[in-house]
């Protein structure tokens, strides 16, 4: 039991997906500008991520390596197609603030990473504690990132005015370049506590 | 030579499972996608003719704008009288890509209300156009009882503290989308009850 653990907690630390390995920072950096819709994004790739890792280790032994890449991307892609379909038919105004970022959890390499890296190479249990630990830690890390961003850049966390409307809010914080000062300064904070 | 078939076969039956789910899911969805598109319309178009009723699968005409484009006019039709009309308009002078707006009318030629379909103004500057506290003042405004131009260019409509060009590019497709209900009124105000 304590190695499933340790396959589900070592996303948040020692292999956090954002802070340690930087992979799919092309939606942290483009979606992150609240801390919903930062948490929406993280579960509907946490979502992709669980469905195709349990699919890519329970074809892991029928998949001939030379296909392996295009195989995972079909997988990889038909969730992705089924959470916009869903999305945009029970969570429409959600789906309106995401929708041109969910295809692109597509080329997300968090989600490819984690089939070819762990789910091709581990029993189904295993992929899919891996799989929930790294999609949790995502969403973690881009709901803070996306909250540090709300709260300097508009004054509010999940669009709940916090400083009151005498804050002069930070614009650029919700700009694009805000999203790389924040996300910056989160990798230095995270990994000066990481080299102790 | 094998080989070769057992990797088309298996990437071929990997596509054939993915498209057999993902045509299930798109046939579960389809209908409530359809339906929250509907109630999208329909919400739009009581924010902009407030107080009126409007069917949008019945009562509307499609006609051209000046410059050919089709433009769908719904209409509010009672005691089989034309109440008010909606259509959309378009801005393509906004501060990053076109800005898409349903404008309602009277039949005085009186706006009922505006609604900011989609934009992608920079957020927290000219993204206050979807803000009621400044769409809001179109409510009653005509081509007769306002220069609708913003305050900067000599007009009465405000423009907001550090963006002039969103509300600008809003208020001049505003003022286009009247001037063409006011060439084309005599069309749009006359309701023919279909003998069916």
């Amino acid at each position: 039991m304590s190695t499933y653990g340790k396959e589900f907690s070592k996303a948040f630390f020692k292999e956090n997906p954002i802070l340690v390995m930087a992979l799919g920072l092309c939606p942290v950096l483009a979606v992150s500008t609240s801390a919903i819709n930062g948490i929406a994004m993280g579960l509907a790739t946490t979502f992709v991520l669980v469905c195709s890792s349990t699919v890519v280790s329970s074809l892991r032994s029928i998949i001939p390596s030379k296909v392996r890449i295009p195989s995972f991307i079909i997988v990889i892609a038909s969730f992705v197609t089924i959470v916009d379909l869903a999305m945009n038919a029970y969570a429409h105004s959600m789906h309106k603030t995401l929708g041109l970022f969910i295809p692109l959890i597509v080329v997300n390499c968090v989600i490819l990473g984690r089939s070819e890296a762990f789910a091709s190479r581990n029993p189904i249990l295993k992929s899919i504690v891996d799989a929930v630990g790294m999609g949790l830690a995502f969403t973690m890390t881009l709901g803070l990132l996306g909250g540090i961003r709300e709260i300097l850049g508009s004054g509010a966390i999940f669009g709940y005015p916090l400083l009151g409307t005498k804050y002069a809010a930070m614009l650029i914080m919700i700009l694009p370049p805000g999203a790389f000062i924040a996300l910056g300064v989160m990798l230095a904070t995270f990994n000066s506590f990481q080299r102790d | 030579m094998t080989s070769t078939w057992r990797l088309v076969v298996v990437l071929g039956s990997i596509c054939f499972a993915a498209s057999l789910a993902l045509s299930s899911v798109y046939d579960v969805t389809k209908e409530p996608i359809a339906y929250q598109k509907k109630l999208e319309m329909i919400r739009s178009l009581q924010a902009v003719l407030p107080g009126m009723t409007v069917d949008p699968d019945s009562g509307y005409l499609d006609m051209q704008r000046e410059n050919g484009a089709p433009v769908r006019v719904f209409r509010s039709i009672s005691e089989g009288k034309v109440q008010g009309a909606a259509f959309e308009v378009v801005a393509p002078d906004g501060f990053s890509g076109n800005i898409y707006i349903m404008m309602g009318v009277k039949p005085n030629g009186e706006l009922g209300g505006i609604v900011i379909l989609s934009h992608a103004e920079t957020p927290g500057l000219g993204s206050p156009i979807e803000k009621e506290a400044w769409k809001g003042q179109f409510k009653g405004r005509s081509l007769e009882n306002t220069d609708l131009r913003v305050k900067k260019d000599g007009g009465d409509i405000d423009q907001m503290t550090g963006a002039t060009i969103s509300p600008r590019a809003v208020t001049g497709a505003v003022r286009n989308g009247l001037e063409w209900f006011d060439k084309n009124k005599d069309q749009i105000l006359t309701y023919e009850e279909k003998t069916s």
